[in-house]
């Protein structure tokens, strides 16, 4: 499992963007803060949509332990909020800048194409057979 | 030269543009794929997965090992939005096991001399040299695209909603992941592509900042609106 440390503080890096998202609640002072015993809790929203939390499980890493909490409504993830974070977070990961663009449909001489997966079944009608034919 | 193969249900084309490059490194490659299919399969009852999840077999072997510590990564990145085992479900490596074992694929060409390739397998990609176009189906049509990429060195993977309808799991909730029409990544290999995708598309549209914030990874995400939404990075041709 040494190899999976640092991977999962980046990993932690990474969710941090996400969490800013969350609606802003205090989290205490890290590795320090005891966390909450983990609890399910359910509350109906005003859109009748049923909003759950859900603790994860803490985590221990190099750098302290860890713990997430992730907030549903319905069956969709609403927010990923840290419950317990690092001794020292790399909270200075930069939110990354998103272009907003229109869906367009082209066409376009390609060499291949990505999508979700192609069955076997669904193969012969895709753009993907009709490029490995073409040769 | 081009080759077609099915392998754990889905086409994996392989297109390899070096001159004279020999045939034994793609049988290499199919087989090391349908070796993956028996030993990884949660489907089969004989596999090592599925001996590990009735306690059959103590330990996992090294590339088990190498898999299942994949898929915590991913589990604990996505605060266990991506794991594939949710509760009363069984043991399931296959969210990882492609993009990881079509990468190690692409890897035994690379070490066979293979400089220039393509390899697609159902839609997820990996090529080598280039710039290959590579065009992202469009998630309501699909004969058509809705991107057009120029990828060197690198993978790329798309989760979405069509073909097998809601086939991606919340393992939180155990219930389909929705919010997205279309989740593609670009990234430098398929093993975080695949992965990130399916996280990304299981997270929603949170996914995509959380995708986007992984280093080396560029996104290119349809939301339920039709609205596109991708990374400044993201290799679309011009």
């Amino acid at each position: 499992m040494k190899r999976a440390l640092p991977v999962l503080v980046l990993s932690v890096a990474g969710l941090i963007p996400v969490w800013r998202y969350a609606p802003s609640q205090d989290t205490g002072a890290g590795a320090a803060a005891p966390a909450p015993a983990p609890s399910l809790s359910s509350s109906t929203g005003p859109g009748g949509s049923t909003s759950t939390v859900v603790p994860g499980s803490t985590v221990d890493t190099e750098k302290g332990p860890v713990q997430v909490e992730v907030t549903f409504q319905g069956d969709r993830i609403a927010s990923v909020r840290m419950l317990r974070q690092p001794d020292h977070p790399q909270t200075t990961a930069a939110v990354p800048k998103l272009i907003e663009e229109t869906l367009r449909a082209q066409s376009a001489d390609i060499d291949t194409v990505s999508g979700a997966t192609v069955t076997s079944d669904g193969y012969r009608q895709s753009l993907q057979a009709a490029l490995d034919a073409k040769g | 030269m081009r080759r077609v193969e099915h392998v754990m249900g889905f086409p994996v084309s392989v297109r390899i543009d070096d001159a004279g490059f020999p045939e034994a490194p793609v049988d290499e490659l199919f087989a090391w794929l349908r070796e993956v299919d028996a030993r990884f399969s949660p489907f089969r009852p004989d596999s090592e997965v599925s001996r590990l999840d009735r306690g059959q077999q103590a330990e996992p072997g090294p590339e088990l090992r190498e898999v299942l510590d994949l898929r915590e990564e991913y589990r604990l990145a996505t605060g266990g939005a991506f794991d594939v085992r949710p509760p009363g479900r069984r043991l399931d490596p296959c969210a990882v096991v492609k993009g990881w074992s079509v990468q190690r694929g692409a890897e035994l060409l690379s070490a066979a001399g293979a400089r220039r390739f393509c390899l697609n397998a159902g839609g997820d990609v990996v090529v080598s040299g280039g710039p290959w176009r590579v065009g992202v189906r469009h998630p309501e049509d699909a004969g058509r695209l809705c991107a057009v990429l120029d990828l060197t060195d690198r993978a790329v993977a798309t989760s979405a909603r069509y073909e097998r309808g809601d086939h991606i799991v919340d393992a939180r909730t155990g219930r389909p992941a929705t919010g997205l029409l279309s989740m593609t990544v670009v990234a430098p290999t398929l093993t975080e592509a695949d992965a990130v995708s399916t996280a990304a598309f299981a997270l929603g549209p949170q996914g995509i900042t959380w995708a986007a914030s992984r280093p080396g990874c560029e996104v290119f995400a349809v939301n339920a609106d039709g609205k596109v939404l991708r990374s400044e990075g993201f290799p679309v041709t011009a």
